[in-house]
């Protein structure tokens, strides 16, 4: 035992399998201790980028330091009306006739751009006038967009009022405050962002993680224990027990499995899909293939001699066949197993994107974060792609290690595979 | 041979699906207009006596605002300021005193397709024909049009009388003004002999030669792409209607497998006007920087005439609660629904807050804000709901979390149909709404087949809560809202797709429907509305969950521009440039690169 073990994790394949799904498991373990949040509890509105979010408000509670940055000058500019927007000012400027001599887009420029253009733009003026290239709704909008920006211009001086009426005290916030990020109290880093309904991504991902992967052993563990039931009775005992066995698996073989998962799936209706429900309903679709090849091995290894010996000694059935065949085909079992629980993953994800997962109001699944993301357009309209790519990605890693793992064990057990 | 055989075959075959890709390809793009969201599957035909033909652009009727493209309609409605339009007919209509007959002009220019002018005559066969051969026109007017008839040139609509010799609705004659297409009687009549009055036979013919008024003809319809073309003797381009022709020659729309598609062909500048919830539609621009517009830049980006709205199933014992009905309302966060579910597409209930009335100003001026202040509920109120459901003896007495009636636990489905991505979110937020409050409420989301036979059902014990969207604008609304907000006249009537849904049951609001049609003095009008308003934020057989535009109209101007725009002073409303007085649109379009 301790042989075979030191030999499969001599396998690279399965090494870096195993690395790749115990980082997964442990994330999905760890990470609730550190973050205390309810997975589906909305923080913001709609899809928040990834980033730390500071309470604009709280800032005011903490002290101020004085940080002088050579190039903070520079990057307010830059953030007030990027390079892009200055070329489109000095365009429009242009297309209605307006003197543009002497002016550009750089930093030197910055205040003559501003008020050549306060001087020259209206947007009743761009409606009337349609100049070209900015004559359609899309194009005036823009403008009037990069007008707005202007007016909430930050090089205006900035002051906090605290308290109210004659008690009020008004503080000037100079170009050079800065305050600590760590010293605000609230503030709120979403490595993963947020999703449409503002749910904290990463802790959803998380959580759906770990119910993927509790599906997933379940179901797994269902189908591989249904199977490997059914291959060795139909495998050892043979005659009408085995034709009656493989005739039900060879009607589970023409039904299209996922078709009859959803089907059952459907028939269920929402409040009765629990994860259990579901793990069940995976597991006894999807035995069919481990039965059949556990079968053919037990088959094979019914005649021989060990056997024989045992049958001759009157062993009983249950006894000859968990020590003298079990044994033989158990290195096979466990990688059929890794195989069941990677496609368990995949038909609870599937069955989720559909709709169909468990029951949504509870509990996050993988499938349910990508259904909504496309629902709301992440990958279209809503440009949101932390709301779909790190499922995918974890979908992936989670199918892509157990595969890994079960390549190893294959180049470890079967002899025709060894180097 | 084989080989040559294996040649030729692969070589016809490149060449069938060359030919298809030509024919879809072959519009001008400079002069097309294309559409998203209007047409799924192919069309079946081009009938307009006809049912099923799904034909998105060309039979799309609705008082609110009928697609005239291919046939056109009496007047046509305008949702910015409630009125009608002349289009076939030649100026206003005039009711004579006791409001039983609508007398109108039809106008001298108005021509059909085959060049013969379109007369009163046509407007009388309309009517009879539907009539013989019982179409939807038919039974969505027979209760309130006796007849129609031709009296010295003029179209006289007589009203249906009641009981007590005055007219069943007045409102809904006007509705039959803006929704109902006019066909010409030569047709009507050749059809009518060709099926020997077949009634079926005539409903399902898709008739693709059929006579026109429009100024759009059928082009080409095939599984990919639906196109019409422009009838260059129009008559609207007579001075007495618009004085030219509308700008794009073809009018076409790509058939997609589903929003998704659309939405991607509609960022890449393959549809002009798109009609499809568009999640974010600000980030398009903001943060895509493409060439797309709404009616206006600032949310909610339309005109929104119409409120999704939350019904309770009164077929259910425990529904009968008011209590309950009313706290489930009162937790549920609507301004989450809104920046959530409609990402902002819509104003807040602090906006405007709560009533029958759409969010148009023409309606909000229509009731007595300060008498239901005290009614309207601005939602998230758990502990206002919680204290309610107490009072009302609905407690948690074996300490599950979950509320009880009558010693069983109170477990509600919230149902809205599958794919329906605002809806659904907003059916989620109802139960987290519930789950806040002890309520159990599990949000459910059937198939579309699956849900519209059941919530339409004169009886059913299925769904508990359930969205549907009363009559938005409308030249009947806001009477027609409050009808199919409370009327009981729906109750047990199967296949109802016209309103109360739930099945609620009050006297004095039946009253109130009947007496507003007849009403005319403003003052009355408003004193009924205020009272309907009343009765529905108290009784709460029903919540609006957000407001939403009657359809969605964004555009992309890589090709066309010139579409309406809040504030242009062309009062052209945002129906998608064909829907209603939307039309309008099509004529003052431009290219942007001539």
């Amino acid at each position: 035992m301790k042989h075979t073990l030191k030999n499969v994790f001599h396998s690279p394949r399965f090494l870096v399998g195993f690395i790749i799904f115990m980082f997964i498991l442990l994330t999905v373990l760890i990470y609730p201790y550190f973050v205390h949040r309810d997975p589906l509890q909305g923080l913001g509105k709609g899809f928040l980028e990834p980033g730390t979010y500071v309470s604009v408000y709280d800032t005011n509670n903490t002290g101020t330091y004085r940080v002088e940055l050579p190039e903070a000058a520079a990057n307010r500019l830059e953030a007030t009306l990027p390079v892009k927007d200055r070329q489109t000012m000095l365009n429009y400027l242009k297309a209605m006739g307006a003197d543009v001599s002497g002016l550009d887009t750089s930093n030197e420029h910055f205040e003559e751009l501003i008020s050549a253009w306060k001087a020259n733009y209206s947007e009743a003026d761009a409606k009337k006038n349609k100049y070209e290239g900015f004559a359609t709704q899309a194009q005036r909008n823009a403008l009037k967009r990069l007008d707005n920006s202007l007016n909430a211009d930050t090089s205006v001086a900035m002051s906090i009022v605290r308290g109210e009426g004659d008690s009020a005290t008004t503080t000037k916030v100079a170009e050079n405050d800065y305050v600590k990020v760590d010293e605000v109290a609230n503030a709120v880093t979403l490595p993963l962002g947020t999703d449409n309904f503002g749910r904290d991504t990463l802790t959803e991902l998380v959580k759906a993680t770990g119910i993927s992967l509790l599906v997933g052993l379940l179901a797994g563990s269902i189908a591989t224990l249904l199977g490997l039931l059914v291959g060795l009775l139909a495998g050892y005992v043979g005659g009408i027990v085995d034709d009656v066995l493989m005739f039900i698996a060879n009607i589970f073989t023409v039904i299209p499995g996922f078709v009859l998962l959803i089907l059952i799936y459907s028939a269920l209706g929402a409040e009765s899909r629990s994860i259990a429900t579901c793990a069940i309903i995976i597991g006894i679709t999807s035995w069919v293939w481990t039965a059949r090849s556990v079968r053919s091995q037990v088959i094979s290894l019914r005649n021989r001699d060990h056997v024989n010996l045992s049958k001759l000694s009157g062993h009983s059935l249950f006894r000859i066949v968990t020590t003298d065949i079990l044994p033989y085909i158990a290195s096979y079992v466990v990688m059929a197993f890794i195989l069941q629980v990677s496609s368990g993953i995949l038909a609870e994800a599937q069955l989720s994107m559909l709709g169909l997962g468990p029951n949504p109001n509870e509990l996050p699944t993988l499938g349910l974060m990508m259904n909504w993301a496309k629902l709301f357009g992440a990958y279209t309209s809503s440009n949101a792609w932390w709301a779909y790519f790190p499922v995918i990605l974890v979908i992936a890693l989670i199918s892509f290690s157990l595969n890994l793992m079960n390549t190893g064990l294959d180049q470890v057990f079967n002899p025709t595979l060894r180097d | 041979m084989k080989k040559i055989l294996a040649i030729l075959l692969a070589a016809m075959m490149l060449m069938g699906a060359a030919s298809a890709l030509a024919e879809a390809t072959d519009l001008p793009r400079n002069e097309t207009l294309y559409f998203g969201g209007q047409q799924w599957d192919p069309v079946v035909g081009y009938n307009p006596l006809g049912d099923n033909m799904n034909n998105g652009l060309a039979l799309s009727a609705a008082p609110r605002g009928t697609r005239t493209v291919m046939f056109e309609t009496l007047y046509m409605y305008n949702g910015l300021d409630g009125k009608l339009y002349p289009l076939l007919a030649d100026g206003d209509y005039t009711w004579n005193d006791d409001l039983t007959e609508l007398t109108l002009k039809i106008k001298p220019a108005a021509k059909w397709s085959d060049g013969t002018p379109v007369t009163a005559d046509d407007v009388v066969a309309t009517w009879d024909v539907s009539t013989k051969i019982q179409n939807g026109t038919y039974t969505g007017y027979a209760p309130y049009i006796e007849g129609i008839e031709n009296r010295d040139g003029a179209v006289v609509i007589k009203c249906k009388l009641n009981e007590e010799g005055k007219p069943a609705n007045p409102l809904q004659v006007l509705n039959f003004l803006s929704g109902v297409y006019m066909v010409q009687k030569n047709w009507a009549e050749a059809l009518c002999a060709a099926h020997n009055d077949d009634a079926t036979a005539i409903r399902t013919d898709p008739t693709p030669d059929v006579v026109y008024s429009g100024p759009y003809g059928p082009y080409f319809a095939n599984d990919q792409l639906v196109a019409f073309v422009r009838n260059d003797n129009y008559w609207g381009q007579d001075a007495s209607m618009w004085g030219k022709l509308p700008a794009p020659k073809y009018l076409a729309h790509t058939i997609y497998k589903d929003n998704d598609a659309t939405l991607v062909a509609f960022q890449a500048g393959q549809i002009d006007v798109n009609q499809q919830f568009i999640a974010n539609v600000q980030k398009l621009w903001e943060e895509q920087g493409l060439p797309i517009a709404t009616y206006s830049d600032q949310p909610p980006y339309g005109i929104c005439a119409t409120m999704p709205t939350a019904w309770y199933n009164m077929d259910i014992p425990v529904m009968q609660v008011k209590e309950l009905r009313k706290a489930i309302a009162m937790a549920v966060d609507y301004d989450n629904i809104i920046e959530n579910a409609m990402t902002n597409q819509s104003p807040s209930f602090a906006d405007v807050p709560r009533s029958v009335m759409n969010p148009t100003e023409g309606e909000q001026a229509m009731y007595d804000h300060d008498a239901v202040k005290d009614l309207q509920w601005v939602g998230k109120d758990i502990e206002g709901a919680k204290a309610l459901l107490d009072g009302a003896g609905i407690v948690d007495s074996d300490g599950d979390g979950w509320r009880e009636y009558n010693g069983e636990k109170i477990s509600l489905k919230a149902c809205c149909p599958d794919g329906w991505t605002d809806w659904q979110a907003a059916m989620n937020m109802v139960a987290e709404a519930g789950k806040a409050i002890g309520v159990e409420i599990i949000a459910t989301f059937p198939t579309w087949d699956q849900y519209q036979t059941v919530f339409t059902k004169g009886s059913q014990t299925e769904y508990e809560i359930f969205m549907w969207s009363p009559a938005g604008a409308e030249p009947a609304a806001p009477w027609s809202r409050v009808r199919a907000f409370m009327s009981s006249e729906f109750i047990g009537v199967d296949n109802n797709w016209s309103g109360n849904f739930g099945h609620y049951k009050n006297d004095r609001i039946d009253e109130i429907i009947k007496q507003i049609p007849l009403t005319t003095d403003e003052a009355e009008l408003k004193a009924l509305y205020t009272e309907a308003t009343k009765i529905y934020l108290d009784e709460v057989p029903s919540f609006s969950l957000m407001y939403r535009p009657e359809c969605f109209h964004a555009v992309n101007e890589t090709v066309w521009t010139g579409y309406p725009e809040k504030d242009d002073g062309d009062n052209i409303p945002p129906m998608d440039c064909t829907d209603g007085y939307g039309i309008a649109a099509l004529y003052n379009l431009e290219l942007v690169n001539p």
